[in-house]
């Protein structure tokens, strides 16, 4: 299975060899999809990982106890849905349709369809977008 | 059978209108006919929620002790307009904050004072017999102001243009984010559900016709600015281009933060989308047959907002049915359509608009002047010289 996790990272929890552990302990195979890391200071990483269900399972619990903080992730983006207005003017810019319009002209996400380009934060005028990282 | 202003609002009255919005009243005339359907249908509610930057607020602050005539004015880092009386002043839409820039500007203030929140007023002044304070920092809710409220000079355009960029930048603009080559359409309008394409000839709507207005009742107060009505139209008298605008007033304490929104385009500034239901009373079979129109009669351009001059080239003539649609062809290429304004929040506000008058909350005020039609727009004119 493929799974999209974001991790962050207290200062403390930088500077382990955290990815050789995920690929030797673990077999997992991983795309570093986006990192803002750097060595004792705390940051974020974005990995797809895909691997055996059970290792994943296996390889968070490693995660957490080495204080590393996993969240599942669909997309990286947030759709807040007091500030939307459904005006549209994100999907103008979504050229992969995970946001569009429904037939009642509701604005829906479809946060697995998203390719991380992050233009819909810039074109919603209400600013109801917003980046998880 | 021709009906009046008056014995609509009797039937209002006594809860025997028929109110429908514009989009109903579609399927009525196809079932009925334009005839017997304006017999039946009273009054049509129309509506549109999108950006329009022409708008801003009157505010009062009530005199401090000692008294202060207002110079330099900021409302949460906001700048204000200084040069009315003592404590009046007018906070512009789209005017940027001085600290976060077009991300807070004036239409966020609005809003936010329309939320109830507190905001922080800052004024200087130059200090006078009279008007001895020369500073002043505090802070204020609306609640706390005497007299506050919108003077929109221009809202509600009569169509607009459809936006596409045919160059190989990408465009960000107040139409939105304009992928190069052609890459996407942006279009803002209710289309068949907004106010000014039901009434194209303004038969209905003048000077003192009531509305509502985020959430108000307020009034159109005159006709808007750059208001053309000379402007291009189909046989029927529908505008093919951009027509009449309205400028619209109404007390901001009676008004819902739902309605008023601040916006940001990005690269381009500050906007508020500003909520207004109009009314359009069927006084005879030629209103209904007017109010009967359908996204695929309403007519606009795509225009290529790449062209740096005024004058930019139009690349087609499109519907708004074939806008709605997804996309539309240009040159072979199906291209990407997607709309800037809220459609959902129309139809919310048509529909609340409806509830107003089925219950004898709101009544119809008749035109106390009709606006001139045939009117033109000009331009400025760059004269060279320093002196004349």
């Amino acid at each position: 299975m493929t799974k999209k996790i974001l991790l962050s990272f207290p200062q403390k929890a930088t500077g382990q060899p955290m990815a050789m552990e995920l690929i030797k302990t673990y077999h997992l195979d991983f795309n570093i999809l986006k990192a803002f890391i750097d060595d004792n200071i705390k940051g974020t990483l974005l990995l797809e990982i895909k691997g055996q269900e059970a290792d994943i399972e296996a390889g968070i619990v490693y995660l957490r106890e080495h204080q590393i903080g996993v969240r599942d992730i669909e997309s990286v983006v947030e759709v807040d849905e007091n500030k939307c207005v459904s005006c549209g003017a994100c999907t103008a810019v979504c050229a992969v349709g995970a946001l569009e319009m429904t037939a009642d002209w509701s604005l829906v996400h479809h946060d697995d369809k998203c390719l991380e380009c992050m233009l819909c934060v810039k074109a919603c005028p209400m600013r109801a977008i917003h980046a998880i990282i | 059978m021709a009906k009046t202003y008056q014995e609509i609002n009797e039937k209002i009255a006594s809860g025997e209108a028929v109110v429908v919005t514009a989009e109903e009243v579609i399927g009525i005339v196809k079932e009925r006919g334009v005839k017997e359907a304006s017999e039946y249908v009273d009054v049509v509610t129309t509506a549109t929620f999108g950006p329009m930057c022409s708008s801003g607020a009157f505010l009062n602050f009530g005199h401090s002790d000692p008294p202060i005539r207002m110079g330099e004015i900021t409302i949460n880092g906001v700048e204000a307009y200084g040069g009315l009386a003592a404590v009046d002043t007018y906070l512009g839409a789209t005017q940027p904050s001085q600290d976060r820039g077009i991300e807070y500007g004036g239409a966020h203030v609005i809003h936010d004072l329309i939320a109830g929140k507190e905001v922080h007023l800052v004024a200087k002044s130059q200090g006078t017999d009279c008007y001895p304070r020369k500073d002043l920092d505090t802070w204020v809710k609306l609640e706390d102001l005497n007299e506050a409220y919108l003077f929109n000079p221009r809202n509600v355009y009569q169509n607009y243009n459809a936006a596409i960029n045919g160059s190989s930048q990408r465009l960000y603009t107040y139409m939105g984010i304009l992928q190069p080559n052609m890459g996407n359409i942006t279009y803002s309008t209710a289309g068949e559900l907004s106010p000014l394409l039901n009434d194209p000839l303004l038969k209905t709507i003048g000077m003192g016709t009531r509305i509502f207005f985020g959430g108000a009742q307020g009034h159109v107060s005159w006709m808007g600015t750059q208001f053309n009505t000379a402007c291009p139209r189909d046989d029927k008298g529908y505008p093919q281009t951009p027509g009449a605008t309205l400028a619209l007033i109404g007390n901001m304490k009676e008004m819902d933060p739902k309605y008023i929104r601040g916006a940001v385009y990005e690269g381009y500034g500050t906007s508020m989308f500003v909520g207004v239901g109009i009314p359009i009373p069927i006084l005879n079979e030629e209103i209904m047959a007017f109010v009967a129109v359908e996204n695929k009669d309403l007519y606009t351009n795509v225009i290529d907002y790449s062209v740096p001059k005024k004058a930019k080239p139009t690349l087609k003539k499109v519907s708004y049915a074939e806008l709605r649609s997804g996309s539309v062809d240009i040159n072979g290429k199906s291209i990407k359509t997607s709309p800037l304004s809220s459609l959902k929040m129309a139809r919310e506000i048509a529909e609340e608009l409806n509830n107003w008058i089925k219950k004898g909350k709101f009544f119809l005020q008749e035109p106390i002047q009709s606006f001139p039609m045939g009117n033109t727009i000009k331009g400025l004119e760059i004269k060279e010289g320093e002196s004349r």
